[in-house]
């Protein structure tokens, strides 16, 4: 997974702000939200290269067609997006299983399914009125996700989930062993910020910057929390930067209300969830640096421009950063593994950081 | 009998919209016949939609048959004695590939919806379930949301043999391994596979991504997962890899600014503060076994944390910034 991930970034949730107040808003991006959009480009409606395949259709008609039959009557706009087909494949699925059946293939004989101003109607059902039975990894996939779900804020009632578990445990009991577990971080912020999102309501926060360890007050009116690579995020539209930005959940040190109330599609709406661009502004300073031993993780755990390797096992890796004090970090934390190969201005950094922590120890303690 | 259809002139590509028409009229006829049908027969009840070609029509068949079987359809062949000796003569069992009813309520079909709109699986898998199942996906505005990554290739064959409880083989580090495989977990953006490698003959955890072959599963049943193994705990986390070393001095008192405070609390709890200084600092015992983990950790505060005592591993850490601010 993360070999994919590290050179092929999607864009950031732009905003529309960001070119006003680029600042803000480049390092917490860079660093949350990239790795979101990254992995959950199958949210989006499929852009197919191509003609999709004659088994590629059966088997999404063999999915659709019981689910339409359950429903009878569903827009067509609506199955389009739910199944992230477009419309014009959608038609052509459902046309052509419109004269699909058994011989002798009259009306009564076919799939009683068609189109009718816009809508898909399938009142009678006949044939293909089963869904096709769970694999292994979908199974698995609905067992772990309804416990990971569940223990979040929001989540549906325990009882209700535990009975719908149930339900697929005599389908397979050996999924509910539960042999998939997803590992959330447990954040006891996320309750307030789940409140206040759905109050509309506009919290101070005191925020902790990484890098500086300083805290600073914000005032921010929630856009959305997601987690990601193990930590949770609130996009968040921030008064200080007026900008659309992510703040790391457990950098929040508290959250009070203000007691304003806010226009959820209003600040939503400055959020463009379409707007892609390369991930790599060309405002991010671009470093590359070599890596080698037990600072291969670095290679790993950021986005990266680049990446090669050497024949003597290292890494060179090229990735922006969004300050000079979080790749001070980062080199610090790599040791004599990482080396800066440019700009030459940051060749010295490792030594001039390592210098600067180790004053602190000039005083004997203990 | 030809078969009607107004529509079909408007489809492109139509050499493939046969062969899915076909593969949907297949499945219809095996479904709706109780008896077993020979591909004569079902050449002459599916008129025209086979090759008259022989040997092109049983090219067609064949490649029908196991695509339909990649869907979750077998397709059962048996060979037919008497008048028809020789034959093999073909039917599907709906009931081998039919989902039953699962009598879910609309509450608990509503609340499996919000439960996978909550923990999003960045892959087909949740959702198809969800459709499978007559469930949405649905997209809930308010509350936290978690997308995880579900795209590795190897994901797949690797929860197949979970579920059969098969060995897989695959190479890890350089060594062919072949693992007994009990679990999975998701933790911060990777999976990770908990087994018996037989190689160490031990449990071991695997990164999947560095996974470094295809997987090769081997037979079904071949073992048992052990009662009350509990796959979060069996992958160290951070903290429990600082912990897992052999380093003379398992802890070290370390001073953490006030901005870190409440991070580190998070990390450790409570009980790891030792003391809270008057300018808001704390200092915390922490592991530090692991040399290697605990430097990662101690220096992602850069200067906002010092190691305090024991001067053992305040002098090593003294050395090691003295290594890195000598370098060449």
């Amino acid at each position: 997974m993360a070999k994919k991930r590290s050179t092929k970034r999607k864009a950031p949730r732009k905003t529309k702000q960001q070119s006003t107040s680029r600042k803000s808003t480049k390092r917490t991006v860079s660093r949350a939200a990239s790795r979101t959009v990254s992995r959950s480009t199958a949210k989006r409606p499929s852009k197919r290269r191509g003609p999709r395949s004659a088994s590629e259709r059966v088997a999404g008609l063999l999915v659709l067609l019981p689910w339409l039959m359950k429903r009878k009557r569903v827009r067509l706009s609506e199955v389009a997006k739910q199944f992230r087909m477009s419309e014009e494949d959608l038609v052509a699925d459902i046309q052509m299983a419109a004269v699909c059946g058994v011989p002798p293939y009259t009306p009564d004989a076919l799939i009683d399914v068609f189109i009718d101003d816009g809508w898909i109607v399938a009142e009678v059902p006949n044939f293909f009125t089963r869904p096709l039975r769970l694999t292994s990894a979908e199974m698995y996939a609905v067992v772990a996700m309804v416990r990971a779900a569940q223990k979040l804020p929001g989540a549906p009632e325990r009882s209700v989930l535990a009975r719908a578990v149930a339900k697929l445990a005599r389908l397979a009991p050996e999924a509910v062993d539960a042999p998939i577990h997803i590992d959330l971080p447990d954040e006891p912020h996320l309750e307030d910020l789940r409140a206040a999102q759905a109050d509309s309501a506009e919290l101070r926060i005191e925020h902790m910057n990484p890098s500086t360890a300083e805290v600073k007050q914000r005032t921010i009116r929630v856009v959305r929390i997601f987690s990601d690579h193990g930590h949770w995020y609130v996009m968040a539209d921030d008064d200080k930067s007026g900008a659309i930005r992510n703040f790391r959940v457990d950098r929040i040190q508290s959250i009070v209300r203000t007691g304003k109330v806010y226009n959820q599609a209003d600040v939503a709406s400055r959020v463009d969830d379409d707007g892609e661009r390369g991930w790599f502004g060309s405002d991010l300073e671009l470093v590359t640096l070599r890596v080698r031993g037990d600072a291969t993780w670095i290679a790993e755990a950021y986005p990266t421009v680049s990446r090669t390797q050497n024949k003597d096992g290292s890494i060179d890796v090229s990735l922006r950063i969004t300050s000079e004090h979080w790749l001070s970090r980062l080199l610090l934390r790599g040791g004599r593994n990482v080396q800066v190969i440019e700009p030459a201005k940051y060749v010295d950094l490792s030594r001039r950081t390592a210098r600067a922590v180790r004053a602190k120890y000039a005083q004997p303690r203990g | 009998m030809p078969k009607k259809s107004p529509q079909r002139s408007t489809a492109k590509a139509p050499s493939r919209i046969n062969a899915a028409e076909r593969m949907l009229n297949l499945l219809a006829l095996l479904s709706a016949r109780t008896q077993p049908i020979t591909l004569k027969q079902i050449r002459a009840e599916l008129a025209n939609q086979y090759s008259e070609d022989n040997e092109a029509a049983r090219a067609q068949f064949e490649r029908d048959k196991s695509d339909l079987r990649a869907l979750g359809i077998p397709i059962e062949g048996s060979v037919l004695g008497g008048a028809q000796a020789g034959e093999t003569a073909y039917s599907v069992n709906r009931n081998s590939y039919e989902l039953s009813d699962m009598g879910f309520t609309p509450e608990e079909l509503q609340a499996l919806q919000v439960a996978a709109a909550i923990v999003h699986l960045g892959a087909q898998e949740g959702e198809q379930a969800l459709w499978k199942l007559g469930a949405e996906r649905v997209n809930p505005k308010i509350g936290p949301r978690a997308t995880i990554g579900f795209t590795d290739p190897h994901l797949n064959v690797i929860l197949e043999a979970i579920s059969k409880r098969a060995p897989l083989t695959f190479m890890y580090k350089g060594e062919e391994r072949s693992v007994d495989t009990y679990g999975m977990l998701a933790r911060r953006g990777f999976w990770y596979l908990i087994g018996h490698d037989h190689l160490r003959n031990a449990q071991r955890v695997f990164r999947v991504d560095r996974i470094e072959s295809e997987i090769r599963m081997g037979k079904g049943n071949s073992y048992v997962i052990p009662k009350g193994l509990n796959i979060a705990k069996s992958v160290p986390t951070d903290r429990q890899m600082m912990a897992s070393g052999d380093y003379e001095h398992s802890t070290a008192h370390v001073r953490v600014d006030a901005s870190l405070v409440r991070i580190v609390t998070r990390e450790f709890g409570e009980t790891a503060k030792i003391s809270d200084e008057a300018d808001g600092s704390a200092v915390f015992e922490v592991p530090c076994s692991n040399g290697y983990a605990f430097r990662l950790w101690l220096f992602a505060m850069v200067d906002k944390a010092e190691v305090v005592s024991p001067p053992e591993v305040r002098d090593m850490v003294v050395r090691w910034l003295d290594d890195l601010a000598e370098s060449a």
